[in-house]
């Protein structure tokens, strides 16, 4: 119950200021969409189907628009324990009798939504592009957890080296140094078999990729067998991502009492 | 309960500077304690103990009667904490009423007296006209009140200021030391850090001068000034913490 009022307050908090900044919320519900118009139907007419397996290059996009806002939203999820550090906000908040987890936990439910409504309009944009997915109405469900579940890794991470890096400025220069390449190191783009060897093997050890199989198969294959597989890879980074963030976290609040 | 806070020998060193060193201070139940000491005394870092936010590298400190280590969770519940700086960042895009609803909540005031609580305290510090705007908009001063409003959400049994009148102006000043001295008369007992020495012989029942994070002197105000026949705190300050500036690099 406490857990739960604890939880709710703060979530109360991040949805007011999100809404509040309604540029920057206009924006961030508008860029995937651009990136689908644009970038994808731009790049279809110079794609080989035979390479990407499928003649609609904006279907075989979608999972990797996806993947990229919620790239770009981790960051975004991190900034708010970034900055109360900073300010010292986050001791206020430590001398309360809340629970260390419920700061990182509203966070991610949080995320969770905004993530799932932009997920929603991409789908919706892409419906209109003339994208039928083949797993039916039901598929859109699954494509949600599937991005929650890529939420939950990635705002690990982002929360994790907001507690590891000195300052702001460390964490904005990492974290622009790597979202694109993590991105570019995926099948956002372009399917594994185009890649050459070494860039395979690594995009094989991004989290990203497996949850951009899971989605494209959903959308172009329907539901296939394969995609527990991609799942079963993705929860085993959102494990291992989770405990690196819970580490550090901690290992933050150490100078403090637990 | 005899003290609101007891230490025993408390110490915190980072790395091999030693920024508290060995404090035994002993507060009573409904008193104004005062900590005063010169820039880089110990005070915060004291504080910060209090506040169960910083683990003490030796010694032992019981705050409302629990441990700050053992029973930080029942220490919490019981203290309202009040930061030397101001942390509007975060807050800005709030206004003043959801900010103080939302630590109300974090502070498990039960959920239907969430809002009469809110504005009780927002009342309590005269900040009810300005409550619906954004806190960006506030003065250095209306963020200070409404950080005292927000220690004060829960009702706690011990308050915790560090260093709540710094950069206020005089109206301000003594309206914040109305409001400590009325809490105090309604049983809350309260732990003030301070530079200000007026501030301390007005407000203080007891202080504690420390300096390089050890006691140099202790008692009423009064006791202070009568024990070296001089007419200020100021005098007395001076006297037992010398004149030289302080080198904040240790
Ligand atoms: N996290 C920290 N890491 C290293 N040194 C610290 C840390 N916090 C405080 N110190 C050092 O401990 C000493 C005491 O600092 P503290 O903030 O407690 O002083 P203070 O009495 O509150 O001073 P002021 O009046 O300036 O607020 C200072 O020398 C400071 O540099
Ligand atoms: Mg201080």
């Amino acid at each position: 119950m406490m857990v739960a009022q604890e939880v709710l307050a703060l979530s109360r908090r991040w949805l007011l200021v999100a809404l509040r900044e309604r540029l920057s919320l206009l924006f961030s519900v508008l860029q995937p969409a651009v990136w689908l118009v644009f970038f994808a139907g731009a790049l279809g007419g110079a794609v080989d189907p035979r390479v990407v397996g499928t003649g609609d290059y904006i279907a075989f996009a979608v999972p990797g628009v996806i993947a990229f806002t919620v790239v770009g939203n981790g960051v975004t999820a991190a900034m708010p324990l970034l900055f109360d550090k900073e300010t010292g906000y986050l001791d206020k908040l430590l001398s309360m009798p809340i629970r260390r987890s419920s700061l990182i936990l509203s966070r991610f439910l949080f995320q969770t939504g905004m993530n799932a409504a932009q997920t929603l309009v991409i789908l919706l944009v892409a419906l209109a592009l003339g994208v039928r997915p083949e797993s039916g109405p039901l598929g859109v469900p699954a494509i949600l957890a599937v991005t929650a579940l890529l939420t939950l890794a990635l705002t690990s991470a982002a929360m994790a080296l907001a507690c590891a890096v000195p300052s702001h400025g460390t964490f904005f220069a990492i974290t622009g140094f790597v979202s694109l390449p993590l991105l570019f190191m995926s099948n956002a783009f372009v399917p594994l078999s185009a890649m050459p060897a070494w860039m395979e093997a690594v995009a094989r050890v991004n989290p990203l990729t497996y949850a951009i199989e899971a989605i494209r198969l959903l959308v172009l294959r329907g539901w296939s067998g394969d995609v527990p597989l991609s799942l079963a890879a993705l929860v085993v980074a959102c494990v291992l991502l989770l405990a690196v963030g819970a580490w550090q976290f901690a290992r933050q609040t150490s100078e403090r009492i637990a | 309960m005899r003290s609101i806070i007891e230490t025993e020998g408390l110490c915190r060193a980072f790395g091999d500077h030693h920024a508290v060193d060995g404090l035994s201070l002993a507060v009573a139940p409904g008193e104004i304690f005062g900590l005063l000491g010169p820039n880089g005394a110990g005070k915060t870092t004291t504080i910060r103990m209090l506040s169960t936010l910083l683990p003490p590298s030796a010694g032992a400190a019981l705050v409302c009667g629990f441990d700050v280590v053992t029973e930080a969770e029942a220490v919490r519940r019981r203290i309202g904490y009040v930061m030397q700086q101001v942390s509007p960042m975060g807050h800005y895009l709030l206004t003043g009423r959801e900010k103080t609803e939302i630590e109300a909540s974090l502070y498990h005031v039960p959920r239907r007296q969430v809002k009469a609580r809110a504005r009780e305290v927002l009342e309590l510090v005269g900040l009810s006209d300005s409550a619906d705007r954004l806190v960006a908009g506030y003065s250095g001063g209306m963020q200070k009140r409404l950080d005292l409003a927000c220690g004060l959400l829960h009702r706690p049994d011990l308050l915790i200021l560090d260093e709540p009148t710094l950069g206020l102006d005089v109206q301000s000043r003594h309206h914040m030391w109305e409001h400590i001295r009325s809490l105090c008369d309604e049983g809350m007992s309260v732990l003030l850090a301070t530079n200000y020495m007026d501030e301390a012989d007005r407000l203080c029942d007891r202080l504690a001068i420390i300096d390089r994070g050890r006691q140099v002197a202790g008692g009423t105000p009064a006791e202070l000034k009568a024990a070296i026949g001089a007419p200020s705190l100021d005098e007395v300050f001076l006297r037992h913490t010398g004149h030289a500036l302080r080198e904040e690099v240790a």
